[in-house]
């Protein structure tokens, strides 16, 4: 009877019904879509970092990554090299020496991160070819040729054919100094990384800083790099005790954890947008079951509890919100995938953005359907919640009282 | 009470006045006006041990030439200090090099000092308030707490000072956290002219990765009482001191 009382009164108010309905509908979608353009411009940036140089997970001696210096080399590339090429669930690997060293071209001297590379095998590894902006590629057989930053090259005023001269230190710490010709120089869109990093190839680099069969770390691309943490575990396990496996999310923590913390910055804004639309809600309820307070009055003589009339406003909310915020996931979920696959692209937003490593002005939403289940749960908890107050406000009423309810 | 206050800050006065002159005293016999030296330093690290032998020539605190003489891959290799800018030269790639301020943290030749130990002119004078903590006969041990507008990286020094000798024994240094990072330790202290100079010094950062490392600077030939000629000082010497 309760049920049937309610759709009776949520199809003979139409006006009411069809605006609480709108109203929860509009929210759910907007909240939908707001959190996976946050996610997915989130996932953008991290994947840019991942892709382009990073990688999705690096082997290196324990606590390379707390001193990043000549103490914690590997010694011995070559035996990783063969742990590596035997695991099945690597799709490719590659290793980098990184060092620091001044670079200077006929105007200015910039300290610069020099990384002897393997060209052939970062071709696959990261974006640094697909990046070129002008001259060419390096190839496993260049000796003194050099592939640059397009910052860096801003800063050391040279172009392609430009000669440099490197300074740095050789892994004996004797001073390593050599003259390297610009053969490329490429764009990837990160600021920080175009403005101080220069590539070499790694087996020139190894015969000037003496780093023959040592690397700084491998960087590893996995069959199905999803499973991170599993993966790397799995292959921590098959490393000498010395050596540690580290996953993208550990060597980008700082990048990480800024995206939680913008994260929740977005989070709060949209709350404060959310407790407008509740308490307009529940204002809208009030109002509503104000207006029939004559009517609860007169089920109340007719016999029914207060018990009832809270049962009765109950289902009427819980039909709105579960028809309203199911309508809302769907064509919030339906907007996330859409622009997931073909993402919206805001001129400019990149340029606004490269400091946090957003390098494209396409920003794709993610479609995640956790998300979207718990996005819709909290619209539909809202609207219940509205309900509450006005509901037991009418019910103080005694069935006298509420008839002769002006 | 009046008296004991007067007391009190008359002793603080006089401590203070003590602590001063003895800084005045070791930097005055540490820095003559023209300095020619060889030395031999010996870097420590993970990766073994490394000796560098080197020739130097100074004028005040504010301008020094060095040249390295040893390893050979390392010969020729000349660094000029001008007040707080320094340059290289590399014979290898007959290059001479500014080196930025964004390299001045970097360490100088693989030892634990950096190019900006080498440049930096500050004065314990003139650039820290001094404190005396203790005084044993001939021994202090002074507090050093940099002045408000001193471009200094250290948030306080520890010396240990030989005050007959007015040299020091041991410096103690410590970030803007008031964190030890570093121990500065002399020894074998010799009178050259009218300084009297501590030989040997060894430098060891307390840094948890760096436990394995040392720098130690072994003065082989010191001399104060020479003219040094100018033209060490320009940038042309970087290359023609080279060979």
């Amino acid at each position: 009877m309760r049920f049937t009382l309610a759709l009776k009164n949520i199809l003979k108010s139409k006006g009411r019904s069809l605006t609480t309905l709108l109203l929860s509908l509009f929210t759910t979608t907007l909240f939908i879509v707001y959190v996976a353009f946050m996610d997915g411009s989130h996932h953008q940036i991290i994947k840019s970092s991942v892709e382009i140089y990073t990688g999705y997970a690096h082997v290196n001696l324990k606590g390379y990554r707390d001193e990043s210096d000549y103490g914690n080399l590997i010694e011995d590339a070559s035996s990783i090299d063969e742990i590596l090429r035997n695991d099945t669930s690597i799709k490719t690997y590659a290793p980098r020496f990184e060092t620091y060293a001044l670079l200077s071209g006929d105007e200015k001297s910039v300290g610069s991160m020099i990384v002897g590379i393997i060209p052939s095998k970062e071709e696959k590894l990261s974006k640094l070819a697909s990046s070129l902006s002008k001259g060419e590629y390096l190839n496993d057989n260049d000796t003194n040729a050099i592939y640059i930053g397009i910052k860096l090259a801003e800063r050391l005023k040279i172009t392609i054919g430009s000669q440099i001269a490197m300074v740095g230190s050789s892994i004996d710490y004797s001073i390593a100094a050599d003259i390297f010709t610009v053969k490329g120089i490429f764009k990837t869109g990160l600021f920080d990384f175009d403005a101080q990093s220069a590539f070499v190839n790694k087996s020139y680099l190894d015969s000037v800083i003496l780093s023959d069969n040592k690397a700084t770390y491998f960087t590893v691309d996995f069959q199905n790099n999803d499973h991170i943490n599993k993966v790397t575990s799995a292959l921590q396990a098959k490393l000498p005790s010395q050596y540690e496996a580290v996953g993208w999310d550990s060597l980008l923590s700082s990048l990480v954890q800024a995206m939680l913390v913008d994260s929740i910055f977005g989070y709060i804004s949209i709350s404060i947008f959310f407790l407008v639309i509740f308490f307009v809600v529940m204002i809208f309820s009030y109002v509503n079951i104000y207006t029939r307070t004559r009517e609860i009055g007169l089920l109340r003589a007719l016999g029914l509890t207060s018990k009832d009339i809270f049962i009765i406003l109950f289902i009427e909310i819980l039909l709105l919100a579960t028809v309203a915020v199911s309508i809302g996931a769907i064509i919030g979920g339906v907007i996330a995938h859409h622009y997931e696959l073909q993402p919206i692209v805001i001129d400019g937003i990149a340029e606004m953005y490269k400091d946090y490593g957003l390098v494209s002005d396409e920003v794709p939403m993610h479609f995640d359907l956790f998300t979207i289940t718990w996005n819709a749960l909290t619209i539909f908890i809202l609207n219940l919640l509205a309900i509450v107050y006005p509901a037991l406000k009418i019910n103080k009423l005694t069935a006298t009282e509420a008839m002769r309810y002006v | 009470m009046k008296y004991l206050f007067f007391l009190l800050l008359f002793s603080l006065t006089l401590d203070a006045n003590e602590a001063q002159n003895i800084i005045k005293k070791l930097e005055k016999n540490l820095r003559g006006d023209y300095m020619y030296g060889t030395m031999k330093m010996i870097v420590t690290s993970k990766r073994g041990q490394r000796t560098v032998k080197i020739e130097s020539w100074s004028k005040g605190n504010d301008k020094s030439f060095i040249k390295i003489l040893y390893p050979k891959k390392d010969k020729g290799i000349t660094f000029l200090k001008l007040d707080t800018q320094m340059w290289q030269y590399i014979p290898k790639i007959e290059r001479t090099i500014k080196i930025p301020s964004s390299m001045m943290l970097q360490s100088w030749m693989g030892s634990d000092f950096t190019n900006d130990d080498m440049v930096k002119e500050s004065s314990f004078e003139e650039d820290y308030h001094t404190k005396l903590l203790s005084k044993r006969g001939n021994f202090a041990t002074l507090e050093l707490i940099p002045k408000e507008d001193a471009a200094v990286v250290w948030g306080k020094i520890i010396i240990d000072v030989d005050i007959k000798n007015a040299a020091p024994l041991k410096e103690t240094f410590y970030d803007d956290r008031m964190k030890k990072v570093r121990i500065l330790t002399f020894s074998k202290i010799e009178k050259h002219g009218s300084h009297t100079i501590p030989m040997i010094m060894e430098l060891k950062p307390l840094d948890a990765n760096k436990k394995k490392n040392s720098t130690k600077v072994i003065y082989e030939k010191i001399d104060f009482d020479t003219h040094i000629d100018a033209s060490y000082f320009t940038k042309h010497a970087l290359k023609r001191y080279s060979r």
